[in-house]
């Protein structure tokens, strides 16, 4: 056979070898890069950091634990256990002979146990044979039951028998244990000595990243699948989803990839472990942690030492969370595994780079930190770059949807499921702001659609009487820049901004301009209010002494809500200065500063006014503190000294007709043809100009979102709607040219924008018309937001509640406050807010603002922590709608004022009261009637502990006006008693009476019957006094009561709570039963209005003539 | 040639993981040793002052030093109101014919200044408490003593003398409040404050509003109360360097500095304007 001829190729196979070898092995290159590229991650990076630092910590341990003192301990323990077994070995014989019984004992127990067992299983198949031949009649029934019983019998016998040697057993045991037990008890401490050594050495394995330990095997590229010690570490969240448009998909953090400590103590950086020791020291110096934990807190601290003084600080991102109380700890109420990081955080959830997690910074610093590049400036392998300088390779991503909140926004996340909340527990900074966005009435102009801020009333006053209240001049220089009349005032500065005035970004030619136009839109808005306001007259004051107005102001309760000067002392520099709003508490600035007020206003408004506010308008959320006309006129008398000289000297330019007619006319030709705009113009008059330049001024600005102003009503605000503002994208706000650029505010501050929706917002709302530098617009189009004057803190806030208001949702069982009984009670804390109860009231923990002008605690207005639980339903409706239905302290000068609450209100706010106190609002309780008997101990029981020195219990005539008694100064009064009836739960009575000070710290009222402190139980003084003579003539009284069964008295005098229920049923029995119900308006009787020229207030329901001055000190706040 | 760059930094990256991992090894052995030294300096620093501890560990040292005063006023002597207290029969009963005076700022013919406190703040050691109890009366509705101290856990024991209710209501700020009703003559209430209070909290009756009285709870046996001649004595002081704070309820509070070597008794002298 011929060799087989070469196939002839046109084409040289060796070249193709070549090609082929070479390409190959090109591949092969190219395979090993994709591996590489695929194997070397930044996060695994952080990984490996994290392990090395947790092998330093572990071999540090393992040095303290294996310390010398302790290897003596060990070398002690092991002598010990030698000399034992010497000593044993040395009773040898003893010890075998014991074991020896022991062991015989136990074969003799094991046959026992099995007799008695064969016997029980006998006995069982007997019973079974018994009952069958009875049932069955068969002939050997009597025969079988007589074996049955044989069985019994013996069974009893061997049950006997094995407990007695299960005893001798035992008794066995013990004796060889004895020989034993020194040998074992050395072992035992042995071990727990080695414990803590042998775990460390486990944990050490876990982390063990040495060359070729198996961990390092592992983790090896295309070995890492099989079972990767460095891996993703992820939460997979379905609650919490993430809308990707058209569809939701579960929310998978992988954060704790890199975030390795996030939920682990022990981590904290420098300055939060001194924080964090410093706390718990104080703690623990002022004996403030129990002493079963003071050890457990001492390591803690020594722990957050070594970190403190350990050579380097621990880094981002290995350290431990700031708030593991609170968030990600398994402990807390959002812990890890549920809640995950970016719900609260957002970023990227799925992403393990630092860029593409959407990790935003804070400043401009910061931001250029992050950016800095050192070594590899590509990113093809994403290395740790310089981590000492947290150089992370940053670059701003502008396609994160969702990029995280910067550290002074954390907050804002709360929002998302927190909004149906009026204050987020332990939130102090969101509740902050969204009290801050409700005080400037964000929502008015800018709708924001979220159960927190829809509801709310218009913010400024009605405009539709202006002009009986103020004159046109006064408006002019008001709304030209309010500030210079009220710096305290929240009304916000239109005119004059930045952007039209300001010589460092306007040219002086347009800044002239400028000026023109604005005085001729604040004149036409001028104009138009005034043109349409009413023209009520209303009916002068007497003659009124401004000395006594001060001091009814200063006393009645308006401080609670008005502060009267502008002039506070700084504390910093203790020179006295003009007053900012943060001078004072929140609920201070809900009413307006009186500074002024008689430069803007008039005396018969300001006495219409405050002796009933709704006359004016019918929403006005001033209430009547229900004044008497000379009161009244004092009030006014004192208000009208209260002035602003020389606001009303500026000089007035009128108008400019050229600028009146431009304006108008710029906005006529919006629907006219340029011809038919001036013959309109001409048409009309200058005044008539004016008014419409004015309407559409008011369009312009949006005053109607604040005010009622005729003309307006029903309009949409007039500002951006904000609901889901904190999801716009990046790229629609308008930056202008201000981008990374710095700014000087008019407080002298300096800004900085950086390009975040955050920063972005800060700045706006620092100063609304920021955005306008350098750009060139037409007049009408430059921005118009007013300038609130914000701090840098104000500001802050309410951008935190704009940032946090997204689209993003969560599914309803992770929303707070959803259950019905929350509902109640939050649309209650709506109303608290919105009728600035906390001005007066304690309410859930909160409030008193007016504390700090009322020098005696003992006339404060009353915390209502408890009111739930202690006021009855009916009597807290009566009351609302009417204070003057009862006077519960008739001493106190505050006075709780009408409010004129609707019937819905006013049930919100009793519903909300009950449920907050856990109770149902109407109870059958109130129709108790004590037996006579109880009645008489109790009154015993009253004398005894000596309650009428403080409370009075002489029957009240007319709970309108109780008799108030001169026996003791008015400080030391507390209510009548024969009140409580109508006033109190009949179960609250005993239990507050029980303990006062558990329901309201630092109540007046003295706890009786004080726990003991060992068992917590109520102690009763009257235990060992009814024995003394002093008290022999009560004994004498009760014995009867006790069917002279002393032992039974004296039983029921050391009984705290018999006792409480008795004092009880006597206050129930010499309680009032009637009160006057409040009339349907929410009126007092005596309230008819004086006002000539307006529609009649509804007539009084009865009693309507009640002289006011025959009142001690006309005066009423609601019980203690 | 870039392919070549690449295979060489995957090689040295993979390196890159291996030698983070043995310099880890070795750091970890450093910082052993900075550890070690670390703790000796500590027992080393234990062991010198232990002499300067040991005083305090056994409170009466031979070594002890006493540290007198006398605290003045400067100025005209405020008027000592008299009391109002026809609200209570029983009270104005009490006093008979001259009614009690109030006792906010109590001076003497000389300016001597009563109810100063004066304590030690700033000495550390463990100081046992003394088991007896400390005492306030309440005695034709006043406070007796007006101004006092007890140890941290010292029993305070709060009697009523009175026919008449009193209630005990105490305002400190760091220990729990307590408010308590005491309708019979001869009651005694028992308290135990466990956390320390340098600066007196006010103790009130609210049946009787110008009784008043302080009380400050003490880490330490070392503090007094200036008496009607102004005078005060803290004894069984171990020598040292303290801030002697005087405390005083209408006029504030002073502070100096003393020096008091062993078996050494200082006077001191603290002045308060009106």
């Amino acid at each position: 056979m011929k060799p087989q001829e070469p196939i002839p190729h046109n084409y040289s196979i060796r070249r193709l070898n070549w090609i082929f070898a070479l390409s190959s092995l090109g591949l092969l290159v190219v395979t090993g890069l994709i591996v590489g590229y695929d194997y070397i991650r930044g996060w695994k990076w952080f990984q490996l950091e994290f392990m090395r630092m947790q092998r330093e910590r572990i071999v540090q341990e393992v040095q303290l634990a294996s310390s010398a003192e302790n290897k003596q301990l060990l070398a002690n323990l092991d002598e010990q256990t030698r000399r034992n077994s010497l000593e044993l070995a040395a009773h040898r014989d003893q010890y075998l002979s014991a074991q020896k019984a022991f062991d015989a004992m136990e074969g003799d127990h094991y046959r026992a146990d099995q007799d008695y067992r064969f016997a029980k299983a006998n006995l069982d198949a007997q019973r079974y044979i018994a009952e069958v031949s009875i049932v069955q009649h068969r002939s050997d029934a009597a025969q079988q039951q007589t074996e049955y019983e044989r069985q019994t019998k013996h069974l009893a016998d061997l049950q006997v028998r094995l407990q007695e040697v299960t005893r001798q057993r035992d008794a066995a045991k013990a004796n060889v244990d004895q020989w034993l037990k020194k040998i074992k008890d050395a072992e035992d401490k042995r071990k727990e000595l080695t414990a803590s050594v042998d775990l460390l050495d486990k944990q050490l394995n876990l982390v063990d990243m040495d060359r070729f330990s198996t961990n390092w095997i592992l983790s090896q590229p295309m070995l890492d699948f099989v079972n990767p010690v460095i891996k993703i570490d992820q939460v997979v969240l379905n609650d919490l989803s993430i809308d990707m448009n058209y569809m939701n998909v579960p929310r998978v953090d992988r954060c704790q990839t890199c975030h390795r400590a996030i939920d682990t103590p022990g981590w904290e950086s420098k300055t939060e472990a001194a924080r964090l020791s410093q706390e718990l020291q104080q703690k623990l110096d002022a004996y403030d942690i129990p002493q079963e934990k003071r050890k457990e807190t001492e390591g803690r601290i020594a722990e957050l030492k070594r970190i403190q003084d350990a050579p380097s600080d621990i880094l981002n991102p290995w350290r431990t969370h700031p708030k593991l109380d609170l968030f990600v700890g398994s402990a807390s109420v959002h812990p890890l595994l549920e809640y995950g990081c970016t719900v609260c955080h957002r970023g990227q959830d799925r992403a393990t780079e630092f860029g593409r997690a959407g990790h935003t910074p804070a400043s401009p610093r910061m931001e250029h930190r992050w950016a800095e590049r050192t070594m590899l400036t590509g990113g093809f392998f994403p290395l740790p770059r310089d981590f000492e300088k947290r150089n992370w390779g940053y670059e701003e991503n502008e396609f994160v949807e969702t990029p995280m909140y910067p550290r002074h926004y954390y907050e804002a996340g709360c929002i998302k499921c927190h909004s149906g909340q009026m204050s987020v527990d332990r939130g102090d900074d969101i509740t902050k702001a969204t009290q801050t966005v409700e005080l400037y009435g964000c929502y008015a102009c800018h709708k924001i659609n979220n159960w927190r801020f829809s509801d709310l009333r218009k913010p400024g006053p009605d405009l539709g009487g202006i002009a009986e209240k103020t004159t046109p001049e006064w408006a002019f220089r008001w709304i030209s820049e309010p500030h210079d009349f009220r710096s305290t005032t929240r009304m916000p500065s239109f005119f004059y901004q930045r952007n039209m005035v300001d010589p460092s970004v306007v040219p002086p030619q347009e800044r002239a301009h400028n000026i023109k136009l604005q005085e001729a839109e604040i004149h036409a808005i001028v104009s138009y209010l005034f043109d349409k306001s009413t023209h009520r007259s209303w009916s002068p004051p007497g003659a009124g002494d401004a000395a006594r107005g001060k001091q009814i102001v200063g006393s009645v309760g308006c401080l609670g809500c008005h502060v009267d000067t502008e002039q506070v002392k700084d504390e910093k520099t203790g020179r006295i200065r003009l007053a900012k709003r943060e001078d004072f508490p929140l609920e201070r600035n809900y009413g307006f500063n009186f500074t002024g007020v008689g430069t803007k206003t008039n005396a018969a408004w300001i006495y219409n006014w405050i002796k009933n506010p709704k006359a004016y308008y019918t929403d006005a959320p001033m209430p009547s503190l229900r004044l008497t006309d000379q009161e009244a006129s004092d009030v006014t008398a004192y208000l009208l000294t209260m002035q602003k000289p020389g606001f009303m000297n500026t000089p007035i330019r009128p108008p400019d007709a050229q600028a009146v007619h431009d304006l108008a006319k710029g906005y006529l030709i919006n629907t006219l043809s340029d011809r038919d705009a001036e013959l309109r113009l001409r048409s009309m008059s200058g005044h008539d100009q004016l008014v419409y330049l004015g309407h559409r001024s008011i369009e312009k600005y949006g005053c109607y979102s604040c005010h009622n102003i005729k003309g307006f009503e029903g309009l949409k605000p007039v500002g951006t709607e904000l609901t889901v503002e904190g999801s716009k994208a990046l790229h629609l706000f308008d930056f202008g040219f201000m981008n990374d650029q710095q700014w000087k505010n008019e407080d002298g501050a300096t800004e900085h924008v950086i390009h975040t929706v955050p920063s972005w917002v800060y700045n706006k709302l620092r100063n609304p018309r920021i955005y306008d530098d350098r750009r060139t617009k037409v007049y009408n189009d430059k921005l118009k937001m007013p300038n609130f004057h914000l701090t840098p803190e104000e500001a802050r806030r309410i951008a935190m509640v704009v940032v946090g208001l997204t689209k993003e949702k969560v599914a309803e069982n992770r929303m707070a406050g959803l259950d019905a009984r929350t509902r109640f009670i939050e649309e209650g804390r709506k109303r608290v807010s919105q009728h600035n109860c906390r001005a007066c009231h304690v309410v859930d923990g909160r409030g008193r603002a007016i504390a700090s002008t009322i020098a005696d605690a003992n006339f404060f207005p009353p915390d209502l922590s408890p009111e739930g639980a202690r006021a009855q339903s009916p009597f807290l409706f009566n009351f609302l709608k009417d204070p003057t239905v009862m006077k519960i302290r008739p001493w106190v000068s505050v006075r709780m004022p009408t409010f004129h609450f609707s019937d819905e209100e006013t049930n919100t706010l009793v519903t909300f009261f009950a449920q907050e106190g856990q109770r149902s609002q109407f109870d059958t309780a109130r129709n108790v009637n004590p037996t006579a008997q109880n009645v008489m101990i109790g009154k015993q029981v009253f004398t005894m502990l000596r309650c009428g020195q403080c409370h009075v219990t002489t029957p009240v005539q007319n709970p309108e006006n109780p008799p108030v008694p001169n026996t003791a100064e008015t400080a030391s009064l507390a209510p009548n008693l024969t009140l409580a009836r109508l006033r109190l739960r009949h179960d609250w009575i005993s239990d507050w009476i029980r303990r006062p000070n558990e329901m309201i710290p630092g109540t007046r009222m003295p706890a009786n019957f004080p726990r003991d402190a060992a068992t917590g139980g109520f102690q009763s003084p009257l235990a060992m006094a009814i024995d003394t003579p002093q008290f022999a003539q009560y004994k004498a009284t009760l014995l009867p009561l006790f069917k002279g069964d002393e032992k039974e008295l004296k039983r029921t005098m050391s009984d705290a709570v018999a006792l409480t229920d008795y004092l009880r049923d006597y206050i129930w029995s010499i309680g009032i039963i009637q009160m006057r119900t409040a009339s349907p308006d929410g009126q007092a009787p005596s309230m008819a209005m004086p006002q000539p020229s307006l529609p009649p207030v509804a007539a009084p329901a009865a009693k309507s003539t009640r002289n006011q001055r025959g009142a001690p000190a006309a005066g009423s706040g609601p019980g203690r | 040639m870039t392919m070549k760059k690449f295979v060489t930094m995957l090689f040295a990256s993979t390196l890159l993981f291996s030698i983070a991992c043995g310099k880890g090894k070795e750091a970890s052995k450093q910082d052993q040793g900075e550890d070690d030294e670390t703790q000796t300096t500590t027992t080393a620093a234990t062991a010198s002052n232990a002499p300067a501890a040991a005083p305090a560990a056994a409170p009466v040292s031979a070594d002890a030093a006493t540290l007198t005063g006398l605290v003045k006023f400067e100025g005209a002597a405020p008027k000592m109101n008299t009391i109002q207290m026809s609200a209570d029969p029983y009270c104005q009963s009490q006093h008979g014919g001259a009614p009690a005076t109030e006792e906010d700022a109590v001076v003497g013919p000389a300016g001597e200044l009563a109810n100063v406190f004066v304590y030690i703040k700033d000495i550390k050691g463990n100081f046992p408490t003394p088991s007896t109890a400390v005492t306030i009366e309440q005695k034709g509705c006043q406070y007796h003593p007006h101004v006092n101290a007890v140890m941290v856990g010292q029993p305070l024991a709060i009697k009523n003398d009175d026919a008449t209710l009193h209630n005990i209501h105490a305002m400190p700020t760091a220990n729990s409040q307590f408010n308590e009703g005491q309708p019979i003559q001869g009651m005694v209430s028992t308290k135990k404050l466990d956390k320390v209070e340098m600066t007196p909290f006010k103790i009130k009756c609210d049946v009787h509003g110008w009784m008043k009285s302080y009380m400050a709870v003490m880490p330490h046996p070392f503090f007094a109360v200036s008496q009607t001649n102004g005078t005060f004595t803290i004894s069984n002081l171990p020598p040292g360097q303290y801030t002697v704070v005087a405390w005083h309820e209408k006029y504030g509070q002073q502070e100096q500095r003393v020096t008091v070597g062993a078996k050494e008794s200082k006077a001191l002298s603290f002045t308060f304007k009106g």
